[in-house]
């Protein structure tokens, strides 16, 4: 029989709404709320032998605490595994179940979380498995069958699947499949053919959502900053640029020239035919055009360097760490906006 | 904001302000043209930048250069936009 | 029209004083090799043979070649580099099949690649299991790249005709009939393929009968022509993303189509297209190849690709262009999703055309064991560390890794 912790909120412990939102990490044993459904669900193979609930307003922060606790059930055989919610579209507690779940897979243990695809913690959960549950509480049965359901499959070692309603990030693995990606190809396009539209061996991307910033209230006296990702570097590239791949990027002083000089800057992309923009560096970073701008009071200053990295099968994690960098960096230094030149 | 060409790949990123641009290459530049030629249309990019810098979006907005003239640009033109570009990152996701 | 290979089997080989290939064993004469390789670019080139097992890595990997030859002197292999320039792709090949004549060294703008001959990766290349006939080069000192680029291309292009011409007289082990695409429609899914080339300029380009492919429009090409080596690449970049000339010559989207043809489908043709630097090129070159192979009577197209993001546009147009007049697409796409396999692994995805195959990860991390023996140069150039020694690289730098034509087994897998 394993044994299961089972994560949940002030609300789900029946403490209390928002007035207990502040309470502390708290253990009882047995289930708790829905976590008497869910031992009932689970039985008799699987036993909830302790609940940990905390208040919605500091859970998230308190997550070492909430496994420390956990660790401390005595139990015959330790826990095995710690299930969190469900939280349906609830965003604190989502983002509660979510970082209990991953700080229980990262401690070593089994864990799932349970909540619906919208809510806005999903993605604390990294990849520890997560699988989806109705919107609001009124749909806590569903969600506790298919919750129930994922304990199972996860404590026998058996794949958990989004036909059995996992959402959230799943790792793309590297595996050795048993035909070439040739043979595959073939046979994807004989099942499409065939009727089956949906059929594919990757699913579409999910890219983040961009809130775009306000416009710039007064460009005549705003200070402007010139950024890039095509690799131009002064021409002995000092700072050791990746030509792909990027995993850093770097910065150089523009504040005392007015123009880039073929052979004193060259592009290390990797990723173009880079000719054109040795020839005349301004195609890559319009300086030249910049400081007339300036000049005739179109906008009112040019940030004193550039930076600059190669975007070239840049992993996104990198290009989104380069872009907090960037923005913080220039919003430091007084610079309202960043023109950004792209390959 | 962004010089870009790829302008298909910019928009699925959700790069709210985005200036279309003559090749991958050499995204601040043409070199069909002659330097001075070449010159002015990276003024005419840059200039329609600024524009798109105090212009107000909510989506991945495409701010095309218009065609050479003399004239100043028109800064109250309306910016080529995406139809229902919540629509459209939904249908991505499915 | 109809190609028939003659498939010898290469199982070992050596340097010599002549050379000869006699009961699977190639000899190659290193005077011989060296004349044919004589340019006026070149100071110096050395020949080495890396057999598969050895603890042997190349680094700086340019162009492989098959050796291959249709008669004396190459009798119109390789057109418009060794023949003339004029359509092949019918008749008789030899083909010397397991071994491959490879460049390695220092061209500027070449990405760094990597071939280990055991150890992980060496599964992970086709080069990993093939006598590898390395060619490296010391450029004559007032030679420009370009010059030496093209040295090492016609040259190691020469060489491989020649290779093969010593088993014109040998009996093959197998022989492979392989009729063109029919243009006939009869009671069987009609499936092709299109195959995108990087065409990006120097250093970073596809030829097609000797000419850069950059600047043309899509056109259909018999397989056969492949075979007999109408295209070859210049192309240095993305070693696990490229198509060298070898991969070219042995297709695997093309050859499995073939295998399969008169069975579950028939063979619709193969379509080429250029990889533009541009969106509004790239968009022309997706609109005319749909209709291209709606001409051809295409019920479904491979789509495969050269590169990284910049030829995920260039497939996700041209499968939605495909989506658009009613043709299956199916796309084979390296996925990049970041070291740990939680990034966003397609850079432009198509809209409507959605299958897709995937040949991998390009950012998943292999650990690669130290080597006796490093050819292409000392320094493995990504890490600035010796070339022989241990170190952790992503499978993008190694060798056709995730080879967009479909050759390998590494897949991703959601887990």
């Amino acid at each position: 029989m394993a044994n299961i912790v089972h994560y949940i909120n002030q609300f789900f412990a029946g403490v209390g709404g928002e007035d207990s939102a502040g309470a502390g990490p708290t253990l009882v044993a047995g289930p708790v709320g829905p976590g008497r459904r869910l031992a009932e669900l689970l039985a008799p193979e699987h036993q909830i032998v302790a609940t940990v609930w905390c208040g919605d307003d500091i859970a998230s922060g308190v997550v070492p605490a909430i496994i420390d606790l956990i660790r401390s059930v005595d139990t015959d055989g330790g826990v095995d595994l710690v299930a969190a919610g469900p939280a349906f579209t609830s965003g604190r507690y989502g983002l509660a179940c979510a970082r209990v779940a991953a700080a229980a897979h990262d401690a070593g243990l089994r864990a799932v979380a349970s909540m619906h695809e919208d809510n806005p913690g999903l993605d604390e959960a990294g990849t520890t498995p997560v699988v989806a549950s109705g919107e609001v509480a009124r749909r806590m049965a569903p969600s506790l069958d298919r919750l129930a359901n994922a304990i199972g499959l996860l404590l026998r070692d058996e794949p958990l699947t989004a036909a059995d309603g996992r959402i959230g990030k799943l790792a793309r693995l590297t595996v050795m499949a048993d035909a070439t990606a040739a043979e595959r190809a073939v046979d994807l396009a004989l099942v499409r053919l065939g009727g089956d539209h949906t059929a594919t061996e990757i699913p579409l991307p999910r890219f983040d959502q961009v809130t775009p910033a306000a416009p710039v209230e007064d460009l005549r006296t705003a200070m402007v900053a010139l950024v890039t990702e095509g690799g131009l570097v002064p021409d002995e590239n000092p700072g050791s640029l990746e030509s792909a791949r990027a995993t850093r990027w770097l910065r150089y002083p523009i504040a005392e020239i007015d123009g880039l000089q073929a052979g004193e800057w060259r592009s290390i992309h990797g990723g173009f035919s880079t000719a054109y923009a040795n020839e005349d560096p301004h195609r890559i970073l319009p300086l030249d055009v910049g400081r007339q701008l300036v000049a005739e009071g179109a906008f009112g200053s040019l940030f004193g360097e550039y930076f600059v990295t190669t975007g070239n099968g840049t992993s996104v994690a990198n290009a989104r760490r380069f872009g907090i960098e960037w923005a913080a960096d220039l919003r430091h230094s007084g610079a309202r906006a960043a023109i950004l030149t792209a390959t | 904001m962004l010089l870009c060409n790829l302008i298909s790949i910019a928009e699925r990123v959700g790069a709210p302000r985005i200036v279309p641009t003559r090749g991958i290459p050499y995204p601040t530049g043409d070199p069909s043209l002659t330097p001075e030629a070449e010159k002015e249309w990276r003024r005419r990019l840059l200039e329609r930048a600024l524009e798109a810098l105090q212009t107000v979006v909510h989506q991945p907005t495409v701010f095309q250069v218009g065609p050479a003239t003399k004239a100043q640009p028109d800064t109250k033109a309306e910016p080529e936009t995406k139809a229902e570009p919540e629509t459209k990152a939904q249908e991505a996701h499915a | 029209m109809a190609l028939t290979r003659l498939i010898h089997h290469v199982r070992r080989v050596g340097l010599g004083q002549r050379t000869t290939f006699t009961d699977g064993e190639l000899t190659v004469s290193t005077d011989e090799a060296q004349g044919i390789l004589a340019d006026a670019a070149l100071a110096g080139v050395r020949l080495s043979w890396l057999s598969p097992g050895e603890s042997a890595r190349i680094v700086k990997v340019l162009d492989a070649v098959e050796p291959r030859t249709k008669g004396p002197g190459g009798g119109g292999i390789f057109p418009g580099f060794v023949g003339p320039a004029r359509p092949q792709g019918d008749g008789e090949t030899h083909v010397l099949r397991g071994t491959a004549v490879v460049t390695a060294g220092f061209l500027p703008r070449a990405q760094e690649a990597l071939v280990d001959l055991s150890g992980p990766a060496a599964a992970l290349s086709p080069l990993g299991a093939t006598h590898n006939l390395v060619i490296e080069f010391t450029p004559a000192p007032d030679a420009s790249w370009e010059k030496v680029d093209a040295a090492l291309r016609t040259g190691s292009l020469r060489l491989a005709a020649w290779l093969a011409e010593a088993a014109l007289d040998a009996e093959p082990d197998e022989i492979e009939e392989l009729p063109s695409p029919s243009p006939v429609r009869r009671d069987r899914p009609r499936v092709g393929a299109i195959t995108n080339l990087q065409t990006q300029g120097l250093f970073k380009d596809v030829f097609l009968y000797g000419r850069s492919f950059g600047s043309s429009l899509p056109t259909l090409l018999d397989p056969g022509e492949l075979d007999d080596g109408a295209v070859v690449s210049g192309q240095f970049g993305h070693p696990a993303l490229k198509n060298p000339t070898f991969m070219h010559q042995n297709h695997p989207v093309v050859n499995e189509l073939r295998r399969r043809h008169g069975r579950d489908l028939d063979f619709a043709g193969l379509v080429i297209c250029p990889e533009p630097v541009n969106q509004a090129d790239k968009e022309l070159v997706s609109a005319f190849a749909a209709r291209v192979c709606a001409a051809a009577g295409f019920d479904a197209a491979l789509v495969t690709k050269e590169g990284g993001g910049n030829a995920d546009a260039d497939m996700a147009l041209k499968m939605d262009a495909l989506a658009e007049l009613g043709i299956e697409a199916v796309g084979l796409y390296a996925e990049m999703a970041g070291t740990d396999g939680t990034g966003p692994s397609i850079v432009v995805a198509p809209e409507k055309a959605t299958a897709m195959v995937s040949t991998g990860n390009y950012d998943h991390r292999l650990q690669l064991p130290a080597v006796d023996k490093a050819l292409g140069g000392d320094e493995f150039a990504l890490l600035h560390i010796p070339a022989t020694e241990a170190f952790e690289v992503p499978t993008a730098v190694v060798y056709c890794a995730l080879s967009p034509l479909g050759w390998g087994r590494v897949t991703a897998r959601a887990g």
